[in-house]
């Protein structure tokens, strides 16, 4: 589940091409939008031409009623081009703007749809910086270049195809530096993708460094290392500087080239073209209109060679955003197995898992837990408990061995069944940004469009009421994700408030009322005891007080789960359990 | 010049304006734009050699060499003009943004704790990366473009109106009118370009959460409504770039054929006055030629005016940052503490409510004291106070008699640990982690892991003490991150120890080990502890109980259990499980 760094990425066409695929119902838009394209391009070009024509024609003989005809041609023929160029503009940034929209939603949905175990194991910072900053520059490339992109590469063709059709031998003679240059870019290319990728890694190095000692600010002044967070910073901000300056100059290394091209393009139109008149094979009003062809060739090749960098730095991101749309949740729904026969509403069968770091944290615990029940799981820190919740829970499958739900494989069930089915209160209560109501009915597909009161009846049926007084404003109080400004034990309240309003038929605690004092405690006992008695709850737990009332006690200590009788020999194994071991 | 700016500064907020910024690298600056200067120079008079040549072939006087000197000459200055000129640029910007950068998180790195929460972490990660961004992209593309953006509209035009000042003034015509566009369309753009910032902060915000809630987001399965929320804000951001698509699809049709009705002019008016013999064929198409070069920078223009205006916006809240107050360093004692606290009538608000009021009590060094009392009581921020996270709105807190303020900040921090009640893990060796200070010797660390009861844990790793533990602390469990940040308040062999609520996470038998371990190793310890258990606090010297910001009573468990009603409540709701101890 771990992304991985720079890495060797595919070919810019492949990943290219993977882009397009993005374009979906677009197609249609897309041809017509290049046919306006060509059309623009052959009308602009059109234009040298008919100058040329003129200045050989009329000009020089001087009938300058000819003149005046032709300037009349030119102005329609640029009121059309002025049409046709609006048209495609608003064609072609429409799709671009609906490729970033469905790039985004991908993303998004793919963050949505992975599990647990994948932003466990990646920064979060970095997590952030790629999704927000590469898809910016992908959107950069979308909002801004793409439409030059293509544009400048028809006006070349255009203009190439003029410069051919005007006069082979000067056309391709003209042509040469381009090529010189295209065979240029396509050694360097690779290597200016790579810098950029390389740059775009120590970007989200930084944020990432940010992040983590912003967020824990409290604990480098109390510690006093306040150097500590300047030292890592410098260090952070110095690569990101070597690497942003070896990027910055790989992207600055196609202009001058490109631009030292279109020179000696124009060059070889002068003197070869001159060569070509004493000849007497060309016109000098052709040999003017050529000099405006050169323009017209190399003027957008100079674009590209500016959207060209822009465009490695989009691949770069595009790269490293493809990673994560590649990647595929570990965690499939699986064709119902047979229902097997079991008397209970979850059981554990030989159950063993092991982090993907490698170590096994849980060793062949088998265990059943029956309907409408309590069950305690109690032992020393590190011993497997939250694992053992998390696998009711599904974050993740275990490694051997099977977990069943209503007598069927736990990995049989869809998201939404299971979900509604198994009620877990974290450890490490979450709340996003919004008042307190938002947060208990997020998620509820039950309460989707209850009105306050209706919600406020709601808690008062589950004996709610007594935990929501404790918040300022009631159900608007405002709470904040980053919050220090309600406590740990508040955010554990709206956390046991989320989960009992959805009415699960297995509640899990995991230490879920830790920061909260032992009278409101006592408070949200009433409160689970008033839950159907069809609920099952699975409490762990240290406090010996939140488990006395439990039908049964499992002891869980290095990875083994096993049955502790009763709570007497729940506590001495607690007290003398590990020694034991 | 400099005397205007320190007045501004003495009479008012000075307006940060972000070309000071670029004072300090002059140098660089004026090479990157001498550099800029004499790449478009020459490039100015390639149209005239052109020009001159095709001239020199009518009347018969050309030569292939001249030609070939001048131009090639030129095209290759051009090249190493423009090859140095962007060298310096990546330099220049670059060099400012991590100058900045630097500046930046020096200053936040001397803030208080109440700044930072004050700021908001993740706005201050904006100042620190996009928002210098945005300078960088200033630095390198902005100021070197207008300059020599001007410098070609000037040139051109002079040069145009030496050729044939009649159809110059024609042709130059065109300047303001595509100027003018520019303008309107920008004017009615940048409220839509700001709008879209604030889109892209909401789409941040929600991937943000989607990501640090993860796990809840599973556990009720609300990815469906988390996508919901974002599709719609993404849709917004889509529509949005319409409006702004919709105003540049207008903008550049006009422009391109505002350019090529000078063109339709050119060839009318040029070829009039050819044809009555006043200007030369080589002139006419010289003037094709400047016409292709005046375009380009009139657009520029209009493009590097929108990112100043971005970068100013960015700096000003960079600027915002850098001048806020500093905490000031008000204390000078640096000798040992003792670990007498006294606090005096202390009260705190946070958003205008009461969190304490007006609070009093002492502690004597080397005591044990207890602090317990419901959910949101201002246990927490009373321990923050304790250490000078956070200071008193009013009242004092002093330590051995001196107001804490007197005290220097390290030697203060130095002689106190401080467990939070959030574990904060770094991503760092676990060494590291424990080690958080730079005064820790091996064998302090080892002691600290000892009383921490970490030694079998850290035994059982595959690299020891230099494991690394991941950002969020995930692979560990919550108990041992609790016993990892005990150990790191203890590594600093601290005279006072603060406790937020520590046994929370922590089974019994391991604390009670812990709190054994604690009196053996550190003895004279002053401990002060949030806690929600009675139990392991009876024999403490002093229990202040705290409700709803105010104290209720003080006293040993002995006196509260017979004088407060409150806590003989807390007291019996632990009650039923006071048999099991030890």
């Amino acid at each position: 589940m771990e992304i991985g760094g720079s890495g060797q990425g595919k070919s810019s066409l492949a990943a290219f091409r993977k882009l397009f695929s993005l374009i979906g119902g677009e197609r249609h838009n897309l041809i017509v939008a290049s046919i306006a394209i060509f059309i623009n391009s052959a009308l602009s070009l059109l234009g040298p031409f008919l100058i040329g024509h003129t200045i050989d024609t009329y000009i020089q003989t001087k009938q300058y009623h000819g003149v005046l005809v032709f300037s009349g041609i030119l102005l329609v023929l640029y009121s059309a081009s002025f049409a046709v160029n609006y048209y495609q503009m608003r064609l072609m940034g429409g799709i671009g703007l609906r490729m970033l929209y469905n790039l985004r939603n991908a993303i998004f949905d793919k963050l949505q749809e992975l599990p647990v175990d994948f932003f466990n194991q990646n920064k979060a910072g970095d997590l952030i910086s790629r999704v927000n900053n590469d898809t910016d520059k992908v959107n950069q490339f979308f909002s801004q270049s793409l439409m030059q992109f293509i544009g400048s590469i028809f006006t070349m063709i255009g203009s190439s195809i003029f410069l051919i059709s005007l006069n082979p031998v000067l056309g391709l003679a003209v042509l040469l530096p381009a090529f010189i240059v295209w065979i240029f870019t396509r050694i360097v290319s690779p290597w200016v993708k790579r810098k950029n990728a390389e740059s775009m890694k120590s970007v989200g190095g930084l944020s990432a460094e940010i992040q983590e000692s912003l967020a824990n600010f409290k604990v480098i002044i109390a510690f006093n290392r306040r150097d500590y967070f300047r030292r890592r910073f410098e260090e952070a901000n110095q690569q990101n500087y070597d690497k942003s300056i070896l990027a910055g100059i790989a992207n600055n290394t196609l202009g001058p080239v490109y631009n030292l091209a279109s020179n000696v393009g124009q060059l070889i139109v002068l003197g070869l073209g001159i060569y070509l008149i004493l000849q007497g094979r060309f016109s000098l009003g052709l040999l003017i209109s050529f000099i405006a062809y050169v323009n017209n060739f190399y003027h957008p090749l100079r674009q590209i060679a500016a959207l060209w960098a822009n465009f490695q730095v989009a691949m770069a991101g595009w790269d490293r955003i493809s990673r994560i749309l590649s990647l595929k949740s570990n965690l499939p729904v699986i064709e119902n197995a047979n229902t097997e026969d079991s008397c209970c509403y979850l059981s554990f069968s030989d159950v063993s898992f092991n982090y993907p770091s490698g170590k096994e944290v849980l060793h062949h615990v088998s265990f059943n837990l029956k309907r409408g029940k309590t069950y305690a799981f109690v032992g020393p820190t590190g011993g497997g408990k939250t694992t053992t919740a998390s696998l009711i829970a599904r974050l993740y499958d275990p490694s051997k061995g099977t977990i069943l739900l209503e007598n069927k494989d736990i990995r049989s069930y869809s998201r939404e069944e299971r979900t509604r089915k198994i009620g877990f209160i974290l450890q490490e209560p979450f709340l996003f940004t919004g008042t307190v109501r938002e947060n208990i009915v997020y998620g509820n597909d039950d309460y989707l469009n209850i009105t306050n009161q209706q919600l406020t009846e709601e808690i008062v049926s589950a004996g709610l009421e007594s935990l929501l007084i404790r918040f300022e404003n009631g159900l608007d109080t405002k709470v904040h994700t980053t919050g220090d400004g309600i406590s740990l034990g508040q955010k554990q309240l709206i956390a046991f408030m989320r989960a009992v309003l959805r009415k699960p038929e297995l509640l899990i605690l995991d230490e879920a009322t830790s920061n909260i004092d032992t009278v409101t405690e006592q408070l949200l006992e009433v409160i689970l005891e008033k839950l159907p008695p069809s609920t099952t709850r699975v409490i762990i737990a240290h406090r010996l007080n939140t488990i006395e009332n439990a039908d049964e006690i499992f002891f869980v200590n290095s990875g083994n789960v096993i049955p502790a009788g009763s709570l007497d020999d729940a506590v001495n194994l607690l007290l003398h359990g590990k020694e034991e071991n | 010049m400099d005397n205007s700016i320190s007045q501004d500064t003495k009479v008012k907020v000075p307006q940060p304006n972000v070309f000071n910024l670029l004072k300090p690298y002059f140098k660089l600056v004026f090479f990157l734009i001498l550099m800029a200067l004499l790449g478009n120079g020459v490039n100015l008079f390639l149209p005239k050699i052109i020009a001159s040549n095709i001239d020199a072939f009518s009347s018969g006087h050309f030569e292939i060499r001249t030609l070939i000197i001048e131009f090639l000459g030129a095209a290759l200055a051009i090249f190493l003009f423009n090859n140095i000129q962007g060298i310096i640029q990546v330099f220049a910007s670059e060099r400012v943004a991590k100058d900045l950068r630097s500046e930046l998180s020096n200053k936040i790195s001397r803030q208080s704790y109440s700044f930072i929460l004050k700021s908001n972490p993740s706005k201050l990660l904006t100042n620190l990366t996009s928002d210098i961004d945005s300078i960088k992209m200033f630095v390198s593309q902005a100021v070197v473009t207008i300059i020599s953006s001007f410098f070609v509209i000037i040139g051109a035009c002079v040069l145009l109106l030496q050729i044939n000042w009649k159809l110059a003034l024609t042709v130059i015509a065109i300047v303001p009118v595509i100027g003018g566009a520019f303008f309107l369309i920008l004017t009615k753009a940048r409220p839509l370009f700001k709008r879209s910032r604030e889109i892209i902060d909401m789409l941040n915000k929600v991937i943000n959460e989607s990501i640090m809630g993860a796990s809840l987001i599973r556990v009720i399965n609300s990815q469906q409504p988390e996508s919901v929320k974002f599709l719609s804000i993404n849709t917004e951001a889509r529509n949005l770039g319409m409006s702004i698509l919709y105003l540049f699809a207008t903008l550049i049709p006009v422009i391109m054929f505002v350019s090529n009705l000078a063109m339709v002019t050119i060839l009318a008016l040029g070829g009039h006055f050819v044809v009555l013999g006043t200007m030369s064929l080589g002139s006419f198409a010289a003037f094709n030629s400047y016409l292709a070069l005046l375009i380009f920078p009139i657009m520029m223009i209009g493009f590097m005016s929108n990112l100043i205006a971005q970068a100013s916006a960015s700096y000003r809240r960079i600027y915002e940052v850098l001048k806020a107050p500093e905490t000031r360093e008000t204390g000078s004692i640096t000798g040992n503490i003792m670990g007498n606290i006294q606090v005096k009538d202390v009260s705190l608000f946070y958003d205008g409510k009461p969190i304490l009021k007006n609070i009093s009590f002492d502690i004597k060094a080397g005591s044990k004291t207890a602090i317990i009392g419901p959910t949101a009581a201002g246990k927490s921020q009373l321990l923050y106070l304790l250490t000078n996270l956070i200071l008193p709105d009013s009242g004092t807190i002093e330590l051995d008699g001196t107001i804490l303020d007197q005290y220097r900040k390290e030697v203060f921090h130095s002689q106190i640990g401080f467990v939070f009640q959030d574990s904060v893990v770094f991503n760092l060796s676990l060494r590291e982690n424990i080690a958080f200070s730079d005064q820790v010797t091996d064998a302090s660390i080892q002691k600290a892991i000892d009383t921490a009861e970490l030694s079998d844990f850290i035994a059982s790793l595959p690299n020891q003490l230099n494991t690394v533990v991941s950002e969020r602390g995930t692979s560990l469990s919550g108990g041992e991150k609790q016993r990892i940040m005990l150990a790191r308040a203890l590594a600093v062999n601290p005279k006072i120890l603060l406790l937020d609520d520590f046994t929370s996470r922590v089974d019994r038998s391991t604390e009670n080990k812990i709190l054994c371990n604690l009196e053996k190793n550190y003895p004279g310890l002053t401990l002060i502890t949030v806690t929600q258990k009675i139990a392991p606090i009876r024999n403490f010297e002093q229990i202040i109980l705290l409700m709803e910001g105010e104290v209720i009573a003080i006293g040993t468990h002995k006196e509260l259990k017979e004088s407060s009603s409150e806590y003989v409540q807390i007291y019996e709701s632990q009650r039923s499980t006071q048999h099991y101890e030890v």
